[in-house]
């Protein structure tokens, strides 16, 4: 029986909605592949043509809220006075949405995000990084930082990002208020080692309503 | 303004009776030099936005000050011990650094010691009580959202971005409720707690060396109970809880006024409270107001404090300037409670016989002195440590003793106290008395704002209306 594509579609949609289900009741570590094929109805075997491995399966529910955060972010344009404050305001987007998934991004980061990660073994962790890499260009622009960043900033950038994405994986303060305090002081740390901007961002005053 | 570190140390109380020379050896010398020359680490404070570079210049030589008196009492063979001490505490120097929460208490500190911090100085630390920079909105809608559930801008009618205010933890903005109040909304730094917890484990970790030296339990509890202060003061749900307590012992015609606390846009970490009009001392100084302004609002301080003090069994312990609000109709507004601190039975049973032994005979006043000293009643009258203990009494008893209007802008009057709390503090009388030093701390505070403001305060005739609702016995001395 030939399998159609939107067929195709439903089976991995289903994949991922069985992952995110399982992986908040269970935990990632104790659910297996096993465990997914079944409560989703698939073979062990049909689940392998969609997804390589369980990161896999989770790192591309990442990228899914981490592209609907991204849409987010630039639909609500808040306004913001610096370059650090909209750089944060850019992740802590991203945080928000990613809130259900913090118990599995450890995972994702080892294998997909991670500045050693390989790009081959993992294309959605590749897309996601070009993606926010793209982004962070364009708030750049917008305040002023004309040229493009080289290949150091851009890798010191991820660095950063990763590490608190890691720091935050693991933050058991109230509500993870350290997170907000170790991701100003990276964004503070980043916009520190730029180049000057060629046109001084203009900071405005006042109150919102 | 710029200023040298040299200045700052000689503008801060003298050394006397260094004992044998020691302090001029030519390595200790080279020691002080090196901690003289050590910058503070300015630049994260700064990029953190927490502190100016000469606010943390002053917190360093007043940090200096304080290691140095450490080793005043040292004998000269001692002095290999003292050295790996010194080293110990210069690094402790660079890490208390980012303590920002005890810089800053260092900071309001010295800004209450008018009498031995230049004008100058103190009007720069004052700043630190009111203009801290401020957190980024994004960061501080963010930290709202996770608190309050909702962003500022949903919650609030309207909300201002910039803060006016900076506390001690964090900072204050303006905004207006959707019924119309305009409200004070007071937001901890994230992560404060956290920062307060690591940097006393690296103070604890790093003072390890001088475990054997005969003021190491002294010092472990003094370094656990600023801890817990400032763990304390984190805690915005108590300190809630506190102002409405306060806020109760207050009537209308009291015209002292604690702002309302909105309870349901409040948190652990964020305190919605009404805004109170008025000014701070500063400007109200600067207004010229006549002598008649200056003794009311002298005796409205002293009158809410009394309150709190008799009616509340709280001590209110934060007495800089910046807690206190002049407003325009003689109301006086009273702000802050994250210091307050409830007395407990065994304390309330102790602070009894006070008012005896502030009008009794001198038997009452040394019965009373010795039990707050937690010395036993047959120690020796004459011995060094009474006889100190005597003095600040007396001194925190003369404007009740004296009776009628007390002139607190007397300068004798508030160096004697200075003199005799460093004399305290020196040969250590304050150990392991925390209740005593409070209470000391508390009315050299007060004493210091009722200064600068020059006011003449009747103090007995507060006590005796305060007083009575306490039920302890009251004394035989009519007015």
């Amino acid at each position: 029986m030939r399998v159609n594509a939107e067929t195709k579609q439903a089976t991995r949609q289903r994949i991922l909605d069985t992952a995110r289900k399982l992986f908040a009741s269970k935990g990632f570590e104790n659910t297996s592949t096993r465990d997914l094929a079944s409560a989703a109805g698939i073979g062990a075997g049909t689940l392998f043509n969609y997804f390589p491995t369980k990161e896999a399966i989770a790192m591309t529910l990442v990228a899914d809220v981490l592209t609907e955060a991204h849409e987010e972010f630039h639909k609500s344009a808040q306004r913001a006075e610096s370059l650090e404050e909209d750089l944060f305001g850019y992740l802590a987007c991203q945080l928000r949405h990613l809130k259900p998934h913090r118990a599995y991004l450890e995972p994702v980061l080892e294998t997909a995000l991670s500045p050693v990660a390989s790009s081959a073994a993992a294309p959605e962790g590749e897309s996601i990084r070009v993606m926010h890499l793209d982004a962070i260009e364009q708030l750049l622009r917008k305040h002023g930082h004309r040229q493009s960043p080289s290949f150091v900033l851009l890798h010191l950038y991820w660095t950063l990002y990763t590490g608190v994405l890691a720091f935050w994986s693991r933050d058991r303060s109230r509500h993870q208020e350290d997170t907000l305090a170790v991701l100003d002081q990276a964004l503070k740390m980043f916009v520190r080692a730029l180049p000057a901007p060629s046109a001084p961002s203009q900071p405005k005053a006042g109150g919102v309503s | 303004m710029t200023t040298n570190l040299a200045d700052l140390l000689a503008a801060l109380p003298a050394e006397e009776e260094a004992p044998e020379g020691l302090l001029d050896t030519p390595q200790f010398q080279a020691l002080f030099a090196e901690l003289a020359q050590r910058r503070m680490p300015v630049a994260p404070l700064q990029r953190l936005g927490v502190l100016g570079g000469l606010q943390a210049q002053i917190s360093l030589a007043y940090l200096a000050h304080w290691l140095r008196s450490w080793f005043h009492d040292a004998r000269a063979n001692q002095r290999d011990l003292l050295e790996t001490h010194l080293r110990v505490a210069l690094k402790l120097l660079r890490g208390m650094g980012y303590l920002r929460g005890a810089v800053m208490k260092v900071g309001q500190m010295l800004g209450n010691l008018p009498e031995i911090v230049p004008d100058q100085l103190v009007e720069v630390l004052e700043k630190l009580h009111f203009e801290a920079p401020p957190m980024h909105f994004s960061l501080l809608r963010e930290f709202v959202r996770n608190e309050l559930g909702a962003d500022p801008e949903e919650i609030f009618a309207s909300f201002e971005t910039r803060p006016f205010a900076a506390a001690s933890l964090g900072q204050v903005h303006r905004a207006r409720l959707k019924s119309g109040e305009t409200v004070a909304v007071k937001i901890q730094y994230p992560s404060i707690v956290t920062t307060i917890r690591s940097d006393f484990r690296n103070l604890r970790a790093l003072m390890a060396p001088m475990r054997l030296s005969k003021d190491w339990e002294d010092l472990k509890e003094s370094l656990a109970d600023l801890q817990r202060t400032l763990e304390q003061e984190t805690d915005y749900e108590q300190e809630a809880d506190t102002l409405n307590k306060a806020r109760r012992l207050f009537r209308e015609d009291d015209r002292i006024v604690l702002p309302r606390v909105y309870e349901s846009l409040s948190s652990m970490r964020v305190l919605t409270m009404e805004y109170l009009e008025g000014v701070h001392i500063h400007d109200f100084l600067a207004k010229n107001p006549s002598q008649q302004e200056r003794d009311h609002f002298g005796t409205q301080i002293l009158r809410a404090y009394s309150r709190m003090y008799y009616a509340g069994r709280m001590n209110y312990a934060d007495m800089h300037p910046g807690n206190f609000l002049f407003q325009d109709d003689g109301r006086l507004g009273v702000l802050d409670f994250g210091c307050v601190r409830p007395f407990n039975d065994e304390e309330w049973a102790m602070l009894r016989s006070g008012p005896q032994a502030m009008y009794g005979d001198r038997q009452d006043l040394l019965r009373f002195t010795k039990r707050m000293c937690n010395l036993p009643e047959d120690y020796p009258d004459d011995s060094d440590h009474v006889r100190v203990m005597e003095r600040l009494s007396l001194w925190t008893f003369q404007p009740m003793r004296q009776g009628g209007p007390f002139d607190f802008g007397n300068p004798e009057h508030l160096r004697e106290g200075a003199n005799i709390y460093r004399e305290m503090v020196r040969k250590r009388y304050t150990r392991g008395q925390p209740l005593c030093v409070l209470i000391a701390r508390m009315h050299f505070g007060s004493r210091a704002l009722l200064y600068r403001l020059r006011a003449r305060v009747n103090s007995r005739a507060i006590e005796r209306e305060e007083v009575p609702v306490t039920g302890w016995p009251s004394s035989t001395t009519e007015d």
